[in-house]
């Protein structure tokens, strides 16, 4: 007995769209606030390390100057730590305090397309993010064009990436401040662990294996390779552990928040 | 034969903690307000989030729904794409600007950027808003958030709008305006379902009312015939009944209903004459002769007392 059988719903790639369109308007609604920081915490870094840190260290780091190679994982990082606020305190306070869900549930929206659109988003985030980092290096001219504008992609793979397990975080934490350990317990230890700041190649030996289980050596070593132009047969498998972490963690991560979204 | 936009049967929801809706059918009509009343916890607003997909309802016992035909379990979208919905609260993004926070729901219905600006304009002179367009969401009362969440709801032009509490908060002028507009709306051939806890804005627009309690149906009808068949016509509210003591307990009972609450005695009668000698005896301020409303009907089929969830 359908009273109407003619309802258009909106297609799957529009539904995730609009989402995506939906964070992209709250996020560009402050443009100046949203957008500067991005391109100036690169540019102190920089000063910080080229004027001062960076004339202690006269060692090359896996055959770049340290400025470059410092650089280069800030492409990655910026785009870390974005996605990783986006999908935790953002995602979090979204659910519980604003409601924002609520009202976009009651629209032709399902909870998958509402958290794909939403990762999807985060990586749009790790992009920009990537992309005003390189324009700081490009313009010191730290890194070098044209291969290194590939990195911004890297950047929205790192954004997916830390979107989704960002999520899965986000979907046990019963109180905001609880997320304070996903930062200092896995965030910050991320930056310094996984070949951001020294190689990786020097710890011991019963580090390494850790080291190839953190998620964002992948990212790194991916972005180096951009960067350079030179890649070898280990970037294949960087690109596969990060498809497969996207695809695991984000299949848990959309399974667990659709149980706190829809009850 | 009028069609049922609405049709549920023996559904049932249960949470870890609570049963929130129990065995609870009921069926709307096209071109109806259908109103559920109710106290707080009494599964109202749960029982709307089942009807647009927010909430599943439980697997067993075996149950039934139909809304325009889908079933929420598996057509949630063709649901919603016919449907509004006005959220008990007001999830609006105050970065945004009234008309920026209905564009970004324009595209999630997937109404092409002209007609929705056409659209946008319409409702917010629909809501009376269309001042406060510009307006930054902060900006504005929570009777304009309210109209607004309400325009949101309006933007697909739906068949069925469900409103949990629509006025709760909110100031009569408000509270009147927007009863005109959703009987406008309804006259147009909306169907409305909404809850709410006041027995006037029930009585005033809903065309059938059911009082829940508990999650499941105490009683059902249109609110005029629920006065007459449940609630004697006329109330006698005494606050210091301490020197009626003796008639209380007397001959009295066979003519009037006595119900006493902590501070107030109430006889229900529909002898008005009889009431109004016993009243006689009083001073002015110390009792209230008037009709009952469906404010006693509520009261008498939920009970006086708060329960657990309230």
């Amino acid at each position: 007995m359908k009273l109407n059988n003619t309802v258009v719903c909106p297609p799957l790639y529009w539904r995730l769209f609009s989402v995506w369109y939906r964070h992209m308007r709250v996020y560009t609604k402050n443009i100046f606030s949203n957008g500067l920081p991005p391109f100036l915490e690169p540019l102190l870094f920089l000063a910080g390390v080229g004027l001062g840190l960076g004339t202690y260290i006269t060692q090359s780091m896996e055959g770049l100057s340290y400025l470059e190679f410092l650089g280069t994982g800030l492409l990655v990082t910026a785009a870390m730590f974005t996605a990783s606020f986006e999908c935790s305190f953002g995602t979090f306070i979204r659910l519980e305090f604003d409601k924002v869900y609520d009202g976009m549930l009651a629209s032709p929206l399902t909870v998958n397309n509402l958290i794909v659109g939403e990762i999807i988003w985060a990586g749009t985030k790790g992009l920009f993010f990537s992309f005003a980092v390189l324009c700081i290096l490009a313009v010191f001219g730290v890194i070098h064009l044209p291969y290194s504008l590939l990195a911004p992609l890297v950047g929205f793979l790192t954004g997916v990436m830390f979107a989704v397990i960002s999520m899965l975080i986000t979907s046990f934490v019963r109180v905001i401040n609880q997320l304070n350990f996903f930062f200092t317990g896995f965030i910050s230890p991320m930056f310094f662990f996984s070949g951001v700041v020294f190689p990786t190649s020097n710890l011991p030996n019963y580090i390494q294996p850790l080291v190839e289980i953190v998620p964002l050596t992948h990212c790194v070593r991916l972005v180096r390779a951009v960067c350079a132009n030179h890649y070898q047969m280990i970037h294949l498998w960087d690109l596969f552990y990060i498809a497969v972490f996207i695809l695991v963690v984000g299949f848990f991560a959309v399974r667990r928040l659709r149980k706190r979204m829809v009850n | 034969m009028t069609e049922k936009i609405i049709i549920v049967k023996n559904v049932s929801k249960t949470f870890p903690k609570v049963v929130a809706v129990n065995n609870l059918s009921f069926e709307v009509e096209a071109q109806t307000c259908f109103g559920c009343l109710g106290p707080n916890g009494a599964g109202k607003s749960t029982m709307m989030k089942i009807i647009y997909g927010k909430c599943t309802r439980d697997e067993k016992p075996a149950s039934q729904m139909s809304i325009f035909g889908y079933d929420p379990k598996d057509c949630e979208l063709e649901i919603k794409s016919l449907s509004g919905v006005v959220p008990q609260d007001n999830n609006l993004d105050d970065e945004l600007n009234l008309i920026q926070n209905l564009m970004i729901y324009s595209k999630f219905y997937n109404i092409p950027a002209r007609l929705a600006r056409e659209r946008i304009a319409y409702l917010l002179d629909f809501l009376e808003l269309s001042e406060k367009a510009n307006s930054r969401i902060t900006e504005l009362s929570g009777g304009m958030k309210r109209r607004l969440v309400i325009a949101r709801a309006l933007l697909n032009n739906p068949r069925l709008l469900i409103l949990d509490e629509p006025t709760t908060g909110l100031d009569p002028q408000v509270r009147h305006l927007i009863w005109d507009k959703l009987r406008l709306l309804k006259k147009e051939g909306t169907t409305i379902l909404l809850t709410t806890h006041y027995m006037e804005e029930a009585f005033q627009i809903c065309d059938t009312v059911m009082i829940m309690h508990k999650g499941q149906r105490i009683i059902e009808g249109p609110p005029r015939d629920l006065l007459a068949n449940n609630i004697e016509k006329y109330v006698l509210e005494i606050l210091d009944a301490g020197a009626l003591q003796d008639k209380l307990k007397e001959n009295m009972q066979e003519q009037v209903r006595i119900d006493k609450s902590q501070q107030v005695t109430r006889l229900f009668s529909n002898d008005f004459e009889y009431l109004k000698t016993i009243a006689g005896s009083m001073e002015s301020s110390n009792y209230y002769l008037r009709q009952t409303n469906l404010e006693d009907v509520f009261l008498k089929a939920t009970g006086r007392g708060l329960s657990e969830t309230q």
